[in-house]
């Protein structure tokens, strides 16, 4: 331990690291993060697959169950837009724009906030619960975890949006990664939610 | 008294965990009474109030640790700072350090090695126990419950809260040294994912106090034992949630460190193996273990919210359950292995004083066996009664695994012909060691991977010789060949090398002595799991429990090793082994933040003999070393990503 004792200095802080590669540490981890995410929904995927292919007999889903395709499809549509916007802030500090960017972020949220608003109501009053058969089991599975990484990028994007308000993000190359690390792991859930709801409602 | 509890530390912690716990049971109450049920729910497989108070605490916990104060002024929009310039979050100043939420890479190895080791041995004397009353027929010590609790938890423990995480800490403690990097990409990251560990310690062991018990399924908690369980099996998938997650953080953690933090000029064919090891262990933990977090969730939720993922009667598959577990599980066992192999690489090569006989084919096998260990799993179902057509493939690709495997088996030997060798240094009697038991291993794993031989002894101690083979004669033995390899670097001191050889030969006398007669009694039908037997395995059991005992008294002796000389070994230098890697060019135990100077790196890690070749240049640019090389900048970054 006296070892340690001598070498400690507080004049002097870590030498900057030798940055190895063009892509930086933040975006890198989100995106081996969105991997390992990807995986995760692959178990509930996998789930899936057994409980219709292999477990199931019968049509699928299985009488009685009715889902309410239209109105998620417009959900989805809303889902999607959201997209667009949180690219559109991106870009806009990018250019410097800051207003374009609290417009974006501020749209993003709300639109992620609609989207989970309406799933709860679908959940509310769609006439079966996560107990009735392998169908209600694998619906909520799916899509009540998707609705988890809604709430978390949410979350996410609630800080983004404070930090954008208080002018924390510029033009300047590293000066907005708040805005796109939450906004890749955005485009995510985005995309994820295109493949859950075509597996559940559409195929 | 008020002051210490508004401080991040482990009072603040203590405090939040218990203020986690009641937000929890108070939420799942006050909800329970609004939707008009009864306000606690206590039947098996229930507790919903216990299960959400025990994650709130656990993030209570974390919370008063401090763990997230940094990420919550960030969150609320306030100034942060990074937490090298946090003084009192970065490197040890004292012992008590260690206790605190840090966020050094060093301090967080030596946290993840004293935290694992500490697993190990309570896991290891929940074996005693077992072999006590496995002495004899009958039962002795313990009633076939709680032995069934007991394998469960041990298994549980030395696989989730030991193995995979002292790799992890191990590889915390010398990898951003090796690759010439200040400290790990996300340090707080790296922090956080340590203090995850101890709650899921805390949750297998914690879970013998459950009412009705321990969780019994074994730690793999097959459907629909484990849907059906009492309330020890929550224990289980939470703690398998958090030691998860921890891993995954790390894994992360390292994969980004690898990728953008090497020195200049080290290229991925400069990396030292135990580096390779690393970056291949944490591709398959990154996407592997969400497979068992999913599972695990699954079980939870059929557990307590009745959903029917295993539920056969409402249309649920109980044997997905299976599929998904060994989609992780199979990878598992390289993440338990791989790391080893690192080290092994590098103790072998040091202490022989050769250079790695085929490195790049070194490296190249890692990402073959990691690649090929994703199409395997169902190895593990040969008599579960999965489609039939899926156990021929499942065959060819594990005994194809063998190949990469032998490559490695080979290149060690190879490295070693010709080399001089002498049994003084117990890291290098570790690794020879390694390589006889973990040949075994491997051989009786390809017997396995053939279906006749398999359903001849599935669910037999075949199996348990097998897996003890590759997790205690290969998992463990690297273990112990990294902890005394490091042990100098680590505590700047020299262990008593006397006492480590007495260590190794013990334990290896004590392992074979274990786990060989196994295969045969498991040949001959004793099945495994099982607190009694039938009176003909009487002998072999009592002579297998007395070599078991010796094996868990060896452990004594390494322990009473490393306590002692941390505290008063002599001082044992820089560079004891004369290794070339670069942690070893810092002093013992390294600086604060490692280096003044990033190093640059001329040349490959293990040139021994070679007269001239250099590793790495520390400090400011010497005149002979502009000309050696050019540092390879930015174009480095461009290898597996
Ligand atoms: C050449 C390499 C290997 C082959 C071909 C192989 C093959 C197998 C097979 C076929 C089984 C299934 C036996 C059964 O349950 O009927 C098995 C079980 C097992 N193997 Fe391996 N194995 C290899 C290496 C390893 C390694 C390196 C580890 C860990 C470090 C390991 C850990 C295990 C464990 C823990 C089990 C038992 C799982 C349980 O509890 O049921 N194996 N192995
Ligand atoms: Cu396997």
């Amino acid at each position: 331990m006296e070892a340690h004792a001598a070498t400690v200095e507080h004049a002097h802080g870590p030498p900057e690291a030798h940055q190895s590669s063009r892509i930086d540490r933040q975006t890198l981890g989100i995106l081996l993060f969105i991997v390992s995410e990807v995986m995760l929904f692959g178990a509930f995927f996998a789930s899936y697959f057994f409980l219709r292919v292999v477990a199931n007999v019968g049509p699928w889903p299985p009488e009685g169950f009715d889902l309410p395709t239209a109105v998620a499809g417009v959900n989805t549509a809303i889902l999607i837009s959201s997209s667009f916007t949180v690219h559109y802030a991106l870009v806009s500090i990018q250019r410097g724009n800051r207003r374009g960017l609290i417009a974006g972020l501020g749209a993003t949220w709300l639109l992620g906030f609609t989207f989970l608003f309406i799933q709860f109501n679908e959940y509310v009053h769609i006439g079966f619960s996560a107990r009735n058969g392998a169908f209600g089991t694998i619906f909520y599975g799916l899509t009540g975890l998707h609705g988890a990484h809604v709430t978390v990028g949410l979350i996410l994007l609630a800080m983004a949006n404070i930090r954008a308000w208080r002018g924390h993000f510029t033009s300047e190359p590293k000066k907005h990664l708040g805005v796109e690390v939450p906004g890749i792991y955005w485009h995510f859930v985005d995309v994820m939610w295109i493949i859950v709801f075509t597996t559940v409602y559409i195929l | 008294m008020v002051a210490a509890l508004k401080r991040p530390g482990l009072g603040r912690a203590a405090l939040g965990g218990l203020l986690g716990f009641g937000f929890g049971y108070g939420l799942v109450v006050v909800l329970r009474l609004i939707s008009g049920l009864p306000a606690t729910q206590t039947a098996q497989t229930g507790y919903p109030q216990l299960i959400v108070g025990m994650i709130t605490a656990a993030f209570g916990f974390l919370i008063g640790l401090g763990a997230f104060d940094y990420w919550f002024r960030w969150a609320a929009g306030a100034p942060t700072y990074p937490a090298e310039l946090e003084h009192k979050a970065h490197g040890a100043h004292s012992w008590r350090d260690y206790f605190k939420f840090n966020t050094d890479h060093k301090v967080i190895g030596i946290q993840y090695i004293c935290t694992t080791f500490v697993f190990f041995f309570i896991g290891g004397a929940m074996a005693m126990i077992m072999r006590t009353e496995l002495a004899q027929p009958g039962t002795q010590i313990v009633e076939p419950g709680t032995f069934n609790s007991l394998f469960s938890a041990h298994a549980a423990i030395m696989i989730f809260v030991f193995v995979i995480p002292v790799f992890a800490g191990i590889a915390n403690y010398v990898l951003p040294l090796m690759i010439g990097a200040p400290d790990m990409a996300f340090p707080r990251l790296n922090a956080l994912s340590f203090w995850m560990l101890p709650i899921a310690g805390l949750l297998f062991v914690g879970s013998f106090l459950a009412p009705g018990g321990g969780f019994d399924a074994g730690w793999t908690g097959y459907a629909p034992l484990s849907t059906g369980a009492p309330l020890g099996q929550s224990f289980f998938n939470l703690g398998v949630q958090f030691a998860g997650a921890s891993s995954v953080a790390t894994a992360l953690n390292f994969l980004v460190t690898i990728i953008t933090m090497r020195a200049p000029g080290m290229n991925f064919w400069r990396l030292p193996l135990l580096v390779w090891a690393n970056l291949s262990t944490s591709l398959l933990v990154v996407a592997a273990t969400p497979f068992i977090a999913g599972v695990q969730f699954m079980v939870l939720f059929d557990r307590l919210l009745h959903t029917n993922f295993f539920q056969e009667l409402n249309g649920g598959d109980v044997l997905s359950y299976q599929h998904i577990f060994w989609f992780y599980s199979h990878p598992a066992v390289y993440i338990m292995m791989l790391p080893g192999f690192g080290i092994v690489s590098e103790v072998i090569s040091t202490h022989a004083r050769k250079p790695i006989f085929g490195y790049r084919l070194m490296a190249l096998a890692l990402i073959g066996i990691i690649v090929l260990s994703y199409t395997v799993w169902a190895h593990h179902m040969f008599v579960s009664g999965m489609f039939a057509w899926l156990r021929i493939p499942m065959m060819i690709t594990t005994l194809l695994i063998a190949v990469p495997t032998g490559i490695k088996i080979f290149s060690w030997l190879a490295t070693l012909f010709g080399s001089k060798l002498h049994l003084r240094s117990t890291a290098m009697l570790f690794a020879l060691g390694f390589i006889v038991t973990f040949t075994i291993g491997g051989i009786s794993g390809v017997m396995l991977g053939m279906v006749p031989i398999d359903i001849h002894v599935s669910d037999t101690y075949f199996i348990v010789a097998h897996i003890h083979f590759v997790l205690f004669g290969g998992s463990v033995f690297t273990i112990f060949a990294g902890i005394y390899h490091w042990f100098p670097k680590m505590t700047g001191r020299m262990y008593d090398e006397r006492l480590g050889r007495v260590h190794f030969w013990l334990t290896l006398v004590g392992m074979l002595g274990t786990f060989v007669p196994m295969h045969w009694i498991g040949m001959e039908g004793m099945p495994r799991r099982v607190a009694d037997y039938s009176a003909q395995f009487g002998d072999w059991n009592l002579l297998i429990s007395c070599f078991s005992f010796l094996l868990g008294a060896a452990q004594l002796i390494f322990l009473y090793n490393m306590i002692v000389s941390w505290k008063w070994g002599p001082l044992a230098g820089d560079n004891p082994w004369r290794a070339r890697t670069i942690e070893w060019l810092v002093s013992s135990p390294p600086p604060i933040f490692n280096f003044d100077q990033i190093p640059r790196v001329v040349g490959g890690p293990y040139e021994y003999g070679v007269p001239g070749a250099r590793h790495a240049i520390l400090g400011p640019a010497e005149a002979e070393v502009g000309a050696a090389e050019p540092a390879v900048a930015g174009s480095a970054g461009t290898g597996p990503t």
